[in-house]
């Protein structure tokens, strides 16, 4: 199979920087029209809402393994606190704020970006009725939660390179009309050490089915034209990304090690280096269940052929090994 | 301006690190923002109350309780160790359980509750029993709770439980004494409710708890329509003195007596060897009404009259309520000799021997060997807590939701705003403490993952979980009380035959031991509803038999016919 992320990074070698690259002017103005009802719970995005807990429930569990794994004490770890408590954490293609909001009221510092200025109007409204992100709350620092109209690109450009501990694009990747340039930016803003969190779709029949037929043009839950089954991402293809990363793009560099280890396949990766897991909604119960690691792993296309959640870690200054 | 304080018992409290910082939290706020204010210091809001404080969001959520009465009262309540109040409730072994992980079961004075073990319940018409025993249900063995089916406790207890257990989590304030004025929606911002208290105080809240009973001012709020009737049905409750059980029965008095009785069921639940409570559903009314009227003038009507309900036959039971309703309509006092009288007069018509148990006469009393049936009925009641006698409708209520939507949005019931059963199951209380447990755990798994405890996406889970258990049991119970409330033959018949046949099938058993909730932790949860759904499906493949011997019976046509009748006619002259 062809890979979308392969083709995009090929052409990145030849292709100058551009500002904003990645970003799709016909899918920004399509969203801007949805913004309103970002919040409306019953609506369009009730999906999304639903899906918040476990990208929540991942990040947070991934991220307190990391810091056992780094041999932190008992209180980094202490179930009282969550692992993103204080950490600096960029939530990219935040839309009406869902992600955000979450990941600011468990202490993360959060900068939530949008390309699109309806979203980050909707989003800071949402956010001012919430005594938890007023800066007049009655807490002692001020809010924790902001937001801005801008890509990913330009940020790193005015920012520079590793500014992050976390960076989520939660369910942006198979909107972004160059995907490997958006990886790279991503990557760029984690911190050494960091990590980087995904939420996509893969391309595959089943996929197509759920996403597109039923919920698009069945059922009409999501409003059709949300989704281009060409831009989904099949996670194959961002392991592979990522064991050619950064070496494929800065011959400079070529010496700093892969995020992932070249030989391994999706269901040979290193729960140190990164994981996949599968999103499965449950129409019954309106909910939906994060896979199990195990599951993820050896389920494929099965468990991980629709929605699926990806973390990688970028790898510390002076490597391990 | 009217205080809103601590109730004054918290200065009690040995938790000084956390009562600093409650001390920091009132003080600091500029805005009266919270993360959930409960309406209403009822069981359910208390228990919520409780569990979120126990629990880890305490650290994360400012959680209010607003209660108009005074909850020192209940704080304060104390009662002679042999006397008892008269509101009681069954409390599941899964309520129970959830009591004791919560932390609360520990203040509740377990020496004033009692176990449930046995149960006898049986059809005032036909006289078909089913006897229920906690060691019947395989669940029960090895759990904490022993080998009970639930444990009987005063309301009273458990609220004051609740209390004391809300002294150790100073971080959870109460305000009481202070009535809800309205509850308005706010007109920028994110819409959420502002409940304007009648100390001139407003609280901004991110979840509204409902928890304000049947006429739930939240509800109305949140505009979530209810639906249900009243069953014309008053239900007397009191507290009775009686003997304890003999030497010979070897046994304490663990047992629970239901009678369905076709003006309504009566129930005998044990508090103590001399003391037990009583739950008298009857219709009509007035019949009701006239009974707790006549304990002012001679309690031993009341006491004559229960006695009655347990032993006598329906038909000599009808001839005594006309004799209340008759007293009624003249305006005169009840005697209670001459209802004994009357009574015992009805025994020996009924060739009731004096040494039965079935004959309320004094015999009974003496501390000779009790007769081989003493064990099916319950013992005779001597007296009537002085105070403790009261009635109250019966009503079945419903909410259409559980959650508010759109304009009501950040909006939740639990307990009796959101559903009112028939008691005759006892059911009421646990479902309200399951509701509890269920929306505390939905809104300690929303807090975990950042979420926001008011949105509808949080709550959705506890609306899915409890609106059907919820609906199952209030249907079940609904069709009981219908089903064994009619004389009418055909049904008489199908349900004695139909309780003749539960009492042979293990499996309809333990479904129905959920009535008396036997199963516990919260894992059961959902054994508990199939054990309901089969109740459901039972009754109503009773009430298909029942059509059926109906439409047989009044056809009269063919053998099976003719045979119904003449079962009928078996039933009828027996009775006469």
């Amino acid at each position: 199979m062809q890979s979308i992320l392969r083709n995009s990074i090929r052409r990145h070698a030849t292709a100058a920087t551009r500002q904003n690259s990645s970003v799709n002017a016909s899918e920004i103005s399509f969203f801007s029209k949805l913004s309103s009802q970002w919040w409306d719970e019953h609506g369009e995005f009730a999906f999304l809402h639903r899906m918040n807990p476990i990208r929540m429930q991942f990040i947070q569990e991934k991220l307190k393994e990391m810091t056992w794994e780094d041999g932190a004490g008992l209180e980094a770890t202490s179930p009282r606190r969550s692992a993103l408590d204080g950490l600096k954490v960029l939530d990219v293609g935040c839309g009406g704020g869902l992600l955000s909001e979450s990941l600011a009221r468990q202490g993360a510092h959060t900068l939530g970006i949008d390309a699109s200025e309806a979203n980050i109007a909707i989003a800071t409204l949402h956010s001012q009725a919430d005594p938890n992100f007023r800066a007049s709350s009655p807490s002692p620092s001020p809010s924790n939660l902001s937001y801005r109209q801008i890509s990913a690109e330009s940020l790193l450009a005015e920012s520079g390179p590793e500014q992050y501990d976390v960076v989520c694009s939660m369910e942006v990747l198979e909107h972004v009309d160059n995907p490997a340039d958006f990886l790279n930016s991503c990557a760029q803003l984690v911190k050494p050490g960091g990590h980087l969190f995904l939420s996509t779709i893969a391309r595959t029949p089943l996929a197509y089915f759920l996403t597109i037929f039923t919920a698009e043009t069945l059922l009409r839950k999501v409003t059709p034209g949300t989704h281009t089954y060409s831009k989904f991402v099949n996670p194959g293809e961002l392991v592979e990304y990522f064991q050619n990363y950064p070496t494929s793009l800065t011959s400079k560099t070529a010496t700093s090690q892969p995020w992932i280890t070249p030989s391994s396949s999706v269901s040979e990766l290193r729960r140190i280096e990164a994981e996949v897991r599968g999103m499965i909604y449950d129409p019954i119960r309106a909910k939906w269940h994060l896979a199990s690691r195990t599951a993820s792993l050896r389920g494929g296309d099965l468990i991980n052929g629709c929605n699926y959640l990806f973390w990688v870690r970028k790898p510390n200054v002076s490597p391990i090994h | 301006m009217a205080s809103t304080r601590r109730v004054p018992f918290r200065a009690l409290s040995k938790a000084g690190r956390n009562t600093l910082r409650s001390r920091q939290y009132s003080s600091a706020r500029v805005s009266d923002d919270c993360h959930i204010v409960i309406v209403g210091g009822g069981p359910a809001g208390l228990a919520l109350a409780s569990a979120l404080g126990s629990s880890t969001v305490s650290d994360r959520l400012r959680v209010v309780l607003v209660e108009g009465g005074d909850l020192s009262k209940v704080h304060d309540w104390s009662m002679d160790s042999n006397a008892y109040s008269n509101r009681v409730s069954s409390l599941t072994n899964a309520s129970h359980s959830f009591l004791r992980d919560i932390g609360a079961w520990s203040h509740v004075e377990e020496s004033r509750t009692c176990p449930m073990e046995d149960m006898e319940v049986w059809d005032g018409v036909s006289d078909a029993r089913i006897s229920f025993h906690a060691s019947d249900v395989p669940s029960t063995t090895g759990s904490p709770e022993g080998q009970q089916m639930a444990r009987l406790t005063e309301n009273l207890n458990l609220q004051r439980g609740l209390l004391r257990h809300l002294n150790t989590h100073p971080e959870i304030e109460l305000i009481d004494k202070t009535k809800v004025e309205s509850i308005i929606r706010e007109e920028e911002g994110g819409q959420w409710p502002l409940v304007k208290l009648a100390n001139n105080r407003t609280l901004r809240t991110r979840l509204l708890v409902g928890a304000d009973g049947f006429n739930s001012p939240v509800r109305s709020y949140a505009r979530i329509p209810s639906y249900g009737w009243s069953y014309n049905t008053q239900a007397i409750v009191a507290t009775m003195f009686h003997p304890p059980p003999s030497l010979y029965q070897n046994t304490l008095h663990t047992t629970a007596y239901q009678r369905f009785l076709p003006t309504g069921p009566i129930a005998f639940l044990p508090l103590s060897p001399t003391a037990s409570s009583l739950v008298w559903s009857i219709n009509p009314p007035e019949l009701a009404q006239t009974l707790v009227a006549s304990v002012s003038q001679d309690p031993m009507v009341l006491a004559s009259m229960i006695n009655a309900a347990f032993r006598l036959p329906t038909v000599s039971l009808n001839y005594l309520y006309d004799v209340v309703m008759d007293a009624r309509t003249k305006g005169v006092a009840l005697d209670s000799e001459a209802i004994t009288k009357e009574i015992r007069w009805r025994e020996e018509s009924h060739g009731i021997d004096v040494n039965s148990a079935y004959a309320s006469s004094s015999t009974q009393l003496s501390q000779g060997m009790p007769s081989l049936d003493a064990a099916s009925l319950p013992p005779i009641v001597t007296s009537i807590q002085p105070g403790t006698v009261a009635s109250f409708p019966l009503k079945y209520n419903h909410a259409e939701t559980y959650l508010g939507e759109g304009l009501g949005a950040r909006t939740v019931l639990v307990g009796d705003a959101a559903h009112t059963v028939h008691p005759l199951a006892g059911q009421g209380l646990n479902q309200g403490l399951a509701d509890v447990e269920c929306l505390s755990r939905c809104i300690a798994e929303a807090v975990a993952n950042g979420g926001d405890v008011g949105s509808y996406t949080a709550l959705l889970p506890y609306a899915q979980e409890r609106y059907i258990a919820n609906h199952t049991i209030m249907s079940a119970v609904d069709k009981l009380h219908k089903l064994y409330s009619t004389e009418f033959e055909p049904v008489v018949w199908a349900r004695s035959v139909g309780v003749e046949v539960l009492n042979e099938l293990d499996i309809v058993k333990s479904a129905i031991m959920a009535t008396a909730g036997a199963h516990s932790s919260k894992t059961t949860n959902n054994s508990v509803n199939n054990g309901w759904s089969v109740v459901a499906q039972g009754v109503e493949s009773y009430a298909s038999t029942v059509k059926a011997a109906k439409m047989a019976s009044q056809g009269a046509i063919g053998l099976l016919g003719e045979g119904l009748q003449g079962i009928g006619r078996m039933i009828t002259n027996s009775r006469k």
